[in-house]
C-alpha cells in the first residue's frame, strides 16, 4: 500500500489530535486530558508529593473494549500484590497494576508482571497421565482417581495410612491448605507437609516459643517506620522486590539505618548504608557479639526486659563467652564494625529485625532464630510501629498455610496433635472423635505400649526419602514410606538429590498434582511406571483467600477458568476424598458444587475452629469487601479511613478476633500495647505456664512468674500480666455475667463435664474472647517473651559449627547436637559432623557452598523456567565464585564448570559466575534449577511440550546432610563443594 | 576525526583503567572495618568522563545489552549526518565537475593517426568477465551506498515514503548480496593484474608528462600506465578496506562492538566516496575521455594505433614475444 | 502538551526486572527482543547500581537523524516513534543510538535481521490508536488510553519514572534532597542534553 508522503505526516500528527479525532473510541479527548493529571498523580505516589485526589484519577484509566477486571494475588512471594487481570472472552489479556492495593500500590516484581503468561499454558501440563511401561500415557480423570485411589488403599491396607505421605502447597489457597490438612486427618496420617519445612519452619518454631505466635510480628509498609533495619539471611531485593519499596523509601525519608548481614554482598546490600560480611551458618555468634556490646555499653532496654522478658540474665551468661575477639574469629566480622551495628540496633530506634532463608535453612535454625528474637527483647524492639521481626516469608500462602496446619505436627491454627485439638476440630467438622482415632495406625513401641500416631508429629517433607529408603526397622512407624502424594511442591527443593532420585526410584506409587510435571516427573529415567500427573489450575483459576506474610488475608478470585483438562485442587481433594469413602463426612458442612467444594463455605468452617490464631473474624464477605474496597485503606497504617470497612486493617490481620460480626479490626502489629485489643492491640502471649522452677546456684529453688509484669495493653481492666482466658477465669473476675445466654449453652456443649476448663480458643461460640475483649484484654493471656525458651533442644541458642563446615578445628568447641531419633526418622548429624572433619572433607573441599534465590525464579522453578518472560532473563545454571577463586583455578566469567559435593560423590555441571559479590572462599548458586543430573539434560524425561524452557542442574544435587532439631529444617545454607573449569 | 581519536582514547583509557583495576584488587579475606554501599554508590557522571562509557553487567545472553549507555554514538552520527556528506558532496561533485571542465576544455582524446583498422587483443575474455563482473557490482552498490547517504534527502522529497523504502529495500539487499561477487572480483583482479602494476622508472616519466593528458603528448608506458596503476592500486586497496568494513557492518557483533561497528562505518563511508569519486575518473577516460579505449574492456581488442600512442612499451613486448597478433610492421615504427 | 521521558532512579533500582516482564507481557514481545533491560554497574562489589534502560525518547534523537529512510518520528508528546513499514532493517539507528535501545527480530545479518523494534514508551505506532495493526507491530497503545508505560507503573520500587519530564525531574529532585544522596539522572545528560541539578 503506496500513501502519499502528505498523508503519512498528517497522520504522524499529535497524539491528542489522534484521540481528539476519534471520540468514538475508548478515551475522549477531557479522559486524554486528564492524563497529565495521571502522569502528575501517579508520580506522586511515587514521591514526596501528597497524595491528594491521585487514585480518581488512576481509576479513570479506560481498559480494553469489553474486558473485565478480576483481582487475584501474586503467587510468588508472601508479599501479596494485587494482581489485575484484564479478562476478554475468557482469555486474560492484559495485566493492569494494581493502584489500589495498600501493600504494592501498583508495582510488581518480574514475577509478578509476567503471571498472565502462566495462564497461556504454553508448558502447562494438558490432561492427566500416566507413566507405562516410561511411556507418558494420557488417561481420563475418572481413571486417574480410581486408579490412584485403589493403589492408595492397597498401601494403606498393607503397610498402613502413614506409608502414604502427603505432601501440599505454599500455594494453596486458606481453603486448599485447609482441606488438604483435613484430608490428611481423614486419611489417618501426620505426613503432611508443605514448603514451609524448608523455609520458614525454624523461625514459626523459634517465634512461636519466644512470644507466642510463630509469624512475622509487623508488616512490609511498617517498615516505612523504622529507624534502624537490619537484615540477616535476608536478600529481599530479589526474594521480595516490592517489600524493598517500603524498605527504601523509609530508608530514605527517615534516614534510617539499613544494615545487611550477609556472605554475599546482595542486591539489598547495595542499597545499605552498612554492610557485614560474615561467614555462612555464624549467625548467633553475629547476634551475641552484638549483644555483648550492647551489656557492655548498656544499651539494653532494661525496663522493657525487666517487664516483659523471661530469662534475659541467662543470655548474658551465653553472650559474655563471645567477645570480641572470638566473635572475629569465628565469624570474620571486626569487633569495630560490629560495635557500630549494635550501637545503631539499641539506640537509634524503633529497629526491625528481617531474616529470610539465610538464617533458617540450617541445623541452627531455630537457634538462630531464637537469637535474632532475643536481640529484639534485649533492645526493646518488639510491640511497636517500625519495629519487630519482620519475617519475610516465600510463597503467596505460605502463611496460611503453615497456619491451616499442613504441618507434621499441628491441626490447623497450631491446636497441636493432642486429644484436645482433635477433640476440638472434631467438634468443629461435627464428626466423632472416634472416628479419626480408628483411622490412624497404631505403633507398639518396645515397653509394649500402644502409641497412636494421631498424636506423633509426622515424617518432614526433607526426609521422606529417607522413610522411603531406611531399613523399615529405624523408621519409627508402620513402615516405609511407599507412596508419594504431591500437591503443587517441588522434587528439587529439599537437599540430598542424589537420595531423593533414588528414593523415587523406590516408590510404589508417585502422584504429582501441578501445572506443571515437576522435576518429581523428570528427576529418574529409572523409574518406569507408578507415576501419575494430574493437571492442576493455577492460583490465578481458583477463588479464595492467601495470607500474606503480614497476616494479612486477601480474597482473590478466578481470573479464567482452569484451562485445558485442569482441575483445581479443592476439585481434586473432593474427588479423591470420594474414591476414598470419607467424602461425606469431610464435606459435611462444605457444599460441593459440580464436584467444586465452595470455597466461601470452607473459609466459613475455618472461621468456626479458627480461634486460637484468630481466623474467626475473616469472612468471606468481609474479605470481599475488602478486596473491592482496597481505595479505603491507608498504605501506612493499613487502615481503613472511610467506606464500609472504616476501621478494618486491609485484609483483617490475624488475630481477627471474635466471630465476623463482632468487628475485630484485624492485628497489624503483634502485641503492640499501644493500641486497645479491640482496636488490634496486644501482648505477648502467656503460652508457655504462669510460672516456672528456677534452680539457684546454691541449689535452692525458686519460682518466677511468667506472665507480665506491670505491663498490660491500652485499655486493660488487668492492670498487670494475667494467663489466658477461660470460662473459670472469667468466673473469678465476675466478668461471666457478660456471656450470653447462647454462649454458655456452646460453652457447656464443648465441655459438659467441666465448663470452666473451657478456653478461649476452643470455646465455639466467641463469647470468651468476646468478653475478655470487652474489658480491654487478650483473650490468649498477658505473659512474659521467653529469652530462655525452656523445652527447646539449645534454650539458650549457642554457636554449633555446620556439618561440613570449612573450619574442623572448631568443631571440638562448637560441635552439632548428638545424634537423635527425631520425627520418626534418626538424625545422625553428630556423626556425620564427626566423620568429615576426621576425614579432612574440608580440604577437598574447601570452598562454602551456599544457596539463594533469583527474582526471575520461585522454589524448585519448574513453573517460573517455563514462563518465556521469565525464562529468557537466566537461561544458565551458575554458581558465583570469587574471582581469587576462579583465577587459581583457571574458570572464566561465563565459562562452564564442574562443581563437585561433599556427599554422594555428587557433582554437578554449571556456569561459572565470577564475581565479588562473594567473598574468597564462598561459592554461591540459585537453588531454582532442575532437569539436569551430573551433567547430563533430563529433557527426555518430560512428558512432551511440558518441558520447562530452561533446565539446569539443582544446586540440591550437591547440597548435603543436617537437620535441624526442632522441625527438620534442611542445611542448604553452609556446606562444601570444590569447583573446576570443565 | 575528532572522533576517532577520541574513540582511541577512550579505548586506552578503558584498558589503562581496566588493568589498574586489576591491579589494585587485592585477594583479601581481611574485611574493612566499615562498608557503605550507598555512600559508595557509583556515580553517572564521573563515569562518563572517566571512560565515555558505562558497562555493567546482565543476565540476558545478548552481551552487548550489558553496555548502558556509549555517547560516542552521538559523534557518530554527526559524521555520518554532517561530515560525510560534505566528504560524499566535494568529493563526488568536485570530481564530477572536474570532468566536465576538463571535457569541454579538451575533448575526448582522440587516436591521433586515426585508425588503422588493425586489432590487436588488450584483454583476455576473462579477464573482460572479472572486470564488468567487479563493475556492474560496484555501480549497483555505488548507487545503493550513495542512496543511503543521500537517498533520504535527495530522493525520499520525490517518492512516496513506501516506494522509497522498497527501494532502498532492494537496494540494501543488492548492496549486500553484491558484496560477495564484487569481493571475489578484487581478489582476482589483485592477481590477475598485479603483474603489470608494479610501479617502474617508466611510471616517473609517465607523470612527469603528465600521462600526456594536456597537449598532444604520448609518454611512453608498458601494458598498464601509472594512471592506470593507480586505479589498480586504489581498486584493490580500497576495494578491500570497502570489502573488510562492509563485512563487519554486514555482520554485526561477530568480533566487533558497536564502537568498532561505528569505526567501520565511517571508513566504509569515507573510502566509498573517494573510491566512487576515482572510478567516476576511470570510467570517463574509459568511455567519453578517450577514442578507441572503451573497446579495450569491451571488445577486448584495441586499435593498433592507440596502443602505439597510449601503450608503445606493452605492443613492444607483446612483438617480442612474437604474439601472432600483434603484426611485424608494428615493430618497425618507432615509438613517439 | 507533556514532555514524555523516562527517569530511573538507580538509588531505588533492585534489578528485579520487574520493567522487562512487564514490557514482554503488555507487547507480546518476543523472545529474543529486550525493549528494556537492567545493568548492574560494578557488580557485587560496594557502590554497584543497577539501571534499567530502553529508548529514552532523546530530544534530536539520533536514530531519526541518521535513518536512512526517514522511518522516525517524534510525538507530540516527544515520543520517538518509528513506522515498521518504512524501516529497512539497516541497522544504522543502532550505531548511533546511545542506549543500545533498537533491537531486530533475528540475528545474522543486516540483509535479513528484519524491521528494527524498540520501546514505544506504549504510544504504538503510526496505525490508528489501539487498532489490530498496530498492536501487532509495535504492542499496546497505552498512553492512548491515558495509561502511563506499563514497565514504570508496575516498577517495585517506583525506581523507573515515565511521564512529563519536569514533573519526574522534579519528583526526583525531591528525592534527592530528602535523602541526601544521588547517582544521577541516568542518560538524561546524553538524551535530553540536561541534567537534573540537585
Amino acid at each position: 500500500m503506496l500513501i502519499k508522503r502528505a498523508e503519512r505526516q498528517a497522520r504522524r500528527g499529535s497524539l491528542a489530535a489522534a484521540i481528539g479525532s476519534q471520540t468514538a473510541g475508548g478515551v475522549d479527548r477531557r479522559a486524554f486530558l486528564r492524563k497529565s493529571g495521571l502522569v502528575a498523580g501517579g508520580l506522586a505516589t511515587i514521591g514526596a508529593l501528597p497524595l491528594g485526589s491521585v487514585r480518581k484519577a488512576e481509576a479513570a484509566g479506560s481498559y480494553v473494549a469489553g474486558a473485565t477486571i478480576r483481582k487475584n494475588i501474586c503467587t510468588h512471594c508472601s508479599v501479596g500484590c494485587t494482581v489485575i487481570g484484564e479478562v476478554s472472552n475468557g482469555v486474560w489479556v492484559g495485566q493492569e497494576p494494581g493502584w489500589e492495593s495498600p501493600i504494592n500500590r501498583g508495582s510488581h516484581c518480574a514475577k509478578g508482571a509476567s503471571t498472565r503468561e502462566l495462564v497461556h499454558g504454553d508448558r502447562r501440563l494438558r490432561y492427566p497421565m500416566k507413566l507405562v511401561n516410561g511411556e507418558w500415557t494420557r488417561i481420563s480423570w475418572d481413571v486417574a482417581i480410581n486408579e490412584i485411589g485403589d493403589k492408595m488403599m492397597e498401601i494403606r491396607n498393607k503397610s498402613g495410612a502413614d506409608s502414604v505421605y502427603h505432601l501440599g502447597s505454599a500455594k494453596f489457597t486458606n481453603e486448599g491448605a485447609y482441606l488438604y490438612r483435613k484430608f490428611a486427618a481423614f486419611w489417618g496420617t501426620n505426613s503432611v507437609d508443605h514448603q514451609a519445612r524448608i523455609c520458614h519452619s525454624t523461625t514459626v518454631a523459634g517465634v512461636a516459643n519466644t512470644w507466642g505466635y510463630g509469624a512475622q510480628t509487623n508488616s512490609y509498609t511498617d517498615i516505612r517506620n523504622s529507624k534502624t533495619i537490619l537484615f540477616i539471611g535476608s536478600n529481599a531485593a530479589e526474594a521480595h522486590p516490592v517489600s524493598l519499596q517500603h524498605i527504601l523509601e523509609g530508608k530514605e525519608s527517615n534516614r534510617a539505618n539499613m544494615i545487611v548481614v550477609d556472605p554475599r554482598l546482595t542486591r539489598t546490600a547495595a542499597h545499605a548504608t552498612e554492610y557485614v560480611r560474615i561467614r555462612s551458618g555464624t549467625d548467633i555468634p553475629v547476634v551475641w557479639g552484638m549483644l555483648h556490646h550492647i551489656f557492655k555499653n548498656g544499651w539494653e532496654d532494661k525496663q522493657f526486659i525487666e517487664q516483659r522478658v523471661y530469662g534475659m540474665d541467662d543470655i548474658r551468661k551465653e553472650v559474655a563467652k563471645w567477645t570480641p575477639e572470638e566473635v572475629e574469629r569465628v565469624t570474620g566480622v571486626p569487633g569495630a564494625q560490629l560495635e557500630r551495628v549494635a550501637k545503631m540496633f539499641a539506640t537509634e530506634k524503633p529497629a526491625t529485625l528481617i531474616w529470610c532463608m539465610g538464617a533458617t535453612q540450617h541445623t541452627v535454625g531455630t537457634a538462630n532464630v531464637r537469637a535474632f528474637c532475643i536481640a529484639l527483647l534485649a533492645t526493646g524492639n518488639v510491640g511497636g510501629p517500625g519495629m519487630g521481626a519482620n519475617i519475610f516469608r516465600g510463597h503467596t500462602n505460605v502463611q496460611g498455610a503453615t497456619d491451616l496446619g499442613v504441618d507434621i505436627a499441628n491441626l490447623p491454627l497450631y491446636y497441636g496433635l493432642v486429644e484436645g485439638a482433635w477433640r476440638h476440630w472434631s467438634r468443629v467438622w461435627e464428626v466423632d472423635y472416634q472416628y479419626f482415632v480408628d483411622r490412624f495406625d497404631k505403633s507398639t513401641g518396645p515397653d509394649g505400649k500402644v502409641t497412636n500416631t494421631m498424636n506423633t508429629p509426622g515424617i518432614p517433607s526433607t526426609r521422606w526419602f529417607d522413610a522411603t529408603l531406611l531399613d523399615q526397622k529405624d523408621v519409627k512407624q508402620k513402615d516405609n514410606i511407599k507412596a508419594m502424594f504431591i500437591m503443587g511442591h517441588g522434587g528439587n527443593t529439599v537437599t540430598r538429590v542424589p537420595q531423593a532420585r533414588k528414593g523415587v526410584e523406590k516408590l510404589e506409587l508417585l502422584v504429582v498434582c501441578d501445572p506443571h510435571p515437576t522435576t518429581w516427573a523428570s528427576m529418574s529415567p529409572e523409574r518406569k511406571n507408578g507415576t501419575y500427573l494430574l493437571p492442576i489450575a493455577t492460583s490465578y483459576e481458583t477463588n479464595g483467600s492467601r495470607t500474606a506474610s503480614n497476616r494479612a488475608l486477601q480474597w482473590g478470585e478466578q481470573i479464567v477458568k482452569p484451562i485445558f483438562e485442569s482441575k483445581d485442587d479443592l476439585e481434586v481433594m473432593y474427588l479423591l476424598a470420594k474414591k476414598l469413602g470419607f467424602a461425606e463426612p469431610m464435606f459435611k458442612n462444605i457444599k460441593v458444587e459440580n464436584n467444586v467444594p465452595v470455597p466461601e463455605d470452607i473459609l466459613r468452617e475455618i472461621n468456626r475452629g479458627g480461634w486460637s490464631t484468630g481466623y474467626c473474624g475473616q469472612s468471606p464477605e468481609r474479605l470481599k469487601s475488602h478486596m473491592a474496597n482496597q481505595r479505603d485503606f491507608d498504605m501506612l497504617t493499613q487502615k481503613a479511613t472511610t467506606g464500609a470497612n472504616k476501621g478494618d486493617y486491609y485484609g483483617l490481620p490475624w488475630p481477627c478476633w471474635g466471630k465476623p460480626e463482632f468487628k475485630h479490626p484485624g492485628t497489624p502489629l503483634l502485641y503492640n500495647t499501644n493500641l486497645s485489643v479491640k482496636e488490634g492491640g496486644g501482648t505477648f502471649r502467656a503460652r508457655f505456664g504462669l510460672e516456672r522452677e528456677e534452680t539457684l546456684p546454691d541449689g535452692s529453688k525458686r519460682k518466677v512468674s511468667l506472665l507480665g509484669n506491670g505491663y498490660y495493653s491500652k485499655d486493660s481492666e488487668i492492670k498487670d500480666g494475667y494467663p489466658e482466658f477461660t470460662l473459670g477465669v472469667l468466673k473469678k473476675l465476675g466478668w461471666d455475667k457478660d456471656l450470653t445466654p447462647e454462649e454458655l449453652a456452646v460453652i457447656a456443649k464443648v465441655n459438659p463435664a467441666t465448663p470452666d476448663a473451657v478456653s478461649w480458643a476452643i470455646d465455639l461460640s466467641g463469647g470468651i474472647q468476646r468478653v475478655a475483649i470487652e474489658h480491654g484484654c487478650v483473650p490468649y493471656g498477658n505473659g512474659k517473651a521467653r529469652a530462655n525458651a525452656f523445652g527447646l533442644p539449645d534454650a539458650i541458642p549457642v554457636h554449633r559449627e555446620p556439618i561440613y563446615t570449612p573450619r574442623p578445628e572448631l568443631v571440638a568447641k562448637y560441635p552439632t547436637l548428638p545424634n537423635a531419633v527425631q520425627f520418626r526418622v534418626p538424625n545422625i548429624g553428630f556423626d556425620v559432623q564427626k566423620a568429615a572433619v576426621d576425614k579432612g572433607i574440608a580440604k577437598q573441599f574447601p570452598l562454602i557452598l551456599s544457596s539463594g534465590r533469583l527474582v526471575e525464579y520461585e522454589g524448585g522453578g519448574e513453573e517460573t523456567r517455563s514462563n518465556k518472560w521469565l525464562a529468557e532473563l537466566q537461561q544458565d545454571m551458575f554458581i558465583e565464585i570469587n574471582p581469587g577463586d576462579a583465577a587459581e583455578r583457571g574458570i572464566k566469567d561465563g565459562g562452564w564448570v564442574w562443581v563437585t559435593g561433599a556427599e554422594n560423590n555428587s557433582k554437578a555441571k554449571m556456569k561459572a559466575l565470577v564475581t565479588e559479590r562473594v567473598g574468597k572462599g564462598v561459592t554461591w548458586c540459585p537453588f531454582h534449577f532442575g532437569g539436569w543430573f551430573e551433567g547430563v539434560d533430563q529433557r527426555a524425561n518430560y512428558p512432551k511440550g511440558t518441558d520447562p524452557i530452561v533446565l539446569g542442574e539443582s544446586v540440591n544435587a550437591l547440597t548435603t546432610y543436617g537437620f535441624d532439631p526442632v522441625t527438620g529444617m534442611h542445611e542448604p545454607k553452609a556446606t562444601l563443594c570444590q569447583v573446576r573449569a570443565a | 576525526m575528532t572522533g576517532l581519536l577520541t574513540r582511541v582514547r577512550f579505548v586506552a583509557g578503558a584498558l589503562a583503567l581496566a588493568f589498574i583495576v586489576a591491579m589494585a584488587a587485592p585477594v583479601s579475606a581481611q574485611q574493612p572495618a566499615s562498608v557503605n554501599p550507598t555512600a559508595s554508590a557509583v556515580q553517572e557522571q564521573q563515569l562518563l568522563k572517566e571512560l565515555n562509557k558505562i558497562q555493567g553487567r546482565g543476565t540476558i545472553p545478548d552481551v552487548k545489552s550489558y553496555v548502558l549507555e556509549h555517547p560516542a554514538g552521538q559523534e557518530w552520527q554527526h559524521f555520518h549526518t554532517v561530515t560525510l556528506k560534505w566528504i560524499g558532496a566535494v568529493a563526488i561533485i568536485g570530481t564530477l565537475g572536474l570532468l566536465v571542465i576538463f571535457y569541454l576544455v579538451r575533448g575526448s582524446v582522440r587516436i591521433e593517426r586515426g585508425r588503422s583498422g588493425i586489432k590487436i587483443v588488450r584483454f583476455t575474455g576473462f579477464e573482460r568477465f572479472v572486470h564488468w563482473m567487479t563493475a556492474v557490482c560496484f555501480v549497483v552498490m555505488a548507487l545503493s551506498g550513495l542512496n543511503i547517504t543521500f537517498g533520504r534527502a535527495l530522493l525520499l522529497p520525490l517518492l512516496a515514503p513506501e516506494t522509497f523504502t522498497a527501494i532502498s529495500e532492494l537496494a540494501k539487499y543488492f548492496h549486500n548480496y553484491l558484496s560477495f561477487p564484487f569481493t571475489l572480483g578484487v581478489v582476482l583482479i589483485l592477481f590477475m593484474w598485479i603483474a603489470g602494476n608494479i610501479p617502474n622508472s617508466v611510471d616517473v616519466e609517465w607523470v612527469k608528462r603528465g600521462g600526456g593528458i594536456v597537449g598532444h603528448d604520448h609518454p611512453p608506458a608498458y601494458r598498464f600506465n601509472a594512471g592506470q596503476k593507480a586505479i589498480f592500486w586504489i581498486q584493490v586497496l580500497g576495494g578491500t578496506a570497502m570489502v573488510m568494513s562492509g563485512y563487519v557492518l554486514i555482520f554485526p557483533f561477530y568480533g566487533t562492538g558497536v564502537a568498532g561497528m561505528e569505526l567501520a562505518e565511517m571508513v566504509h563511508g569515507i573510502v566509498a566516496m573517494l573510491y566512487i569519486a576515482t572510478m567516476l575518473g576511470h570510467i570517463y577516460i574509459g568511455s567519453l575521455g578517450m577514442e578507441g579505449a572503451f573497446e579495450a574492456m569491451g571488445e577486448g581488442t584495441v586499435d593498433l594505433n592507440w596502443a602505439k600512442e597510449h601503450h608503445s612499451l606493452w605492443l613492444e613486448e607483446e612483438a617480442v614475444r612474437g604474439s601472432g597478433e600483434v603484426p611485424r610492421e608494428a615493430m618497425t615504427r618507432p615509438a613517439e | 502538551m507533556a514532555r514524555m521521558k523516562f527517569l530511573c532512579d538507580a538509588d531505588r533500582c533492585i534489578e528485579c526486572n520487574a520493567c522487562v516482564t512487564a514490557c514482554k507481557n503488555e507487547h507480546e514481545v518476543p523472545w529474543g527482543i529486550n525493549r528494556r533491560r537492567v545493568v548492574t554497574i560494578n557488580d557485587g562489589k560496594p557502590g554497584e547500581r543497577s539501571v534499567s534502560m530502553a529508548c529514552m525518547h532523546c530530544t534530536d534523537a539520533p536514530c531519526a537523524a541518521v535513518c536512512p529512510v526517514d522511518a522516525f518520528y517524534t510525538t507530540a508528546d516527544a515520543v520517538v516513534l518509528h513506522s515498521k513499514d518504512i524501516c529497512i532493517g539497516c541497522g544504522y539507528c543502532f550505531y548511533a543510538c546511545p542506549f543500545g535501545a533498537p533491537q531486530y527480530p533475528k540475528v545474522g545479518n543486516f540483509g535479513s535481521r528484519g524491521k528494527m523494534d524498540k520501546c514505544t514508551f506504549c504510544a504504538g505506532g503510526p496505525e490508528a490508536d489501539n487498532s489490530k495493526e498496530e498492536y501487532e507491530k509495535y504492542g499496546a497503545n497505552r498512553l492512548a488510553e491515558g495509561k502511563l508505560p506499563l514497565c514504570a507503573e508496575m516498577c517495585s520500587t517506583k525506581s523507573l519514572l515515565a511521564g512529563d519530564g519536569d514533573i519526574i525531574a522534579q519528583i526526583y529532585k525531591a528525592r534527592v534532597i530528602r535523602r541526601g544522596y544521588g547517582s544521577g539522572a541516568w542518560g538524561w545528560q546524553t538524551a535530553y542534553s540536561e541534567t537534573i541539578a540537585t
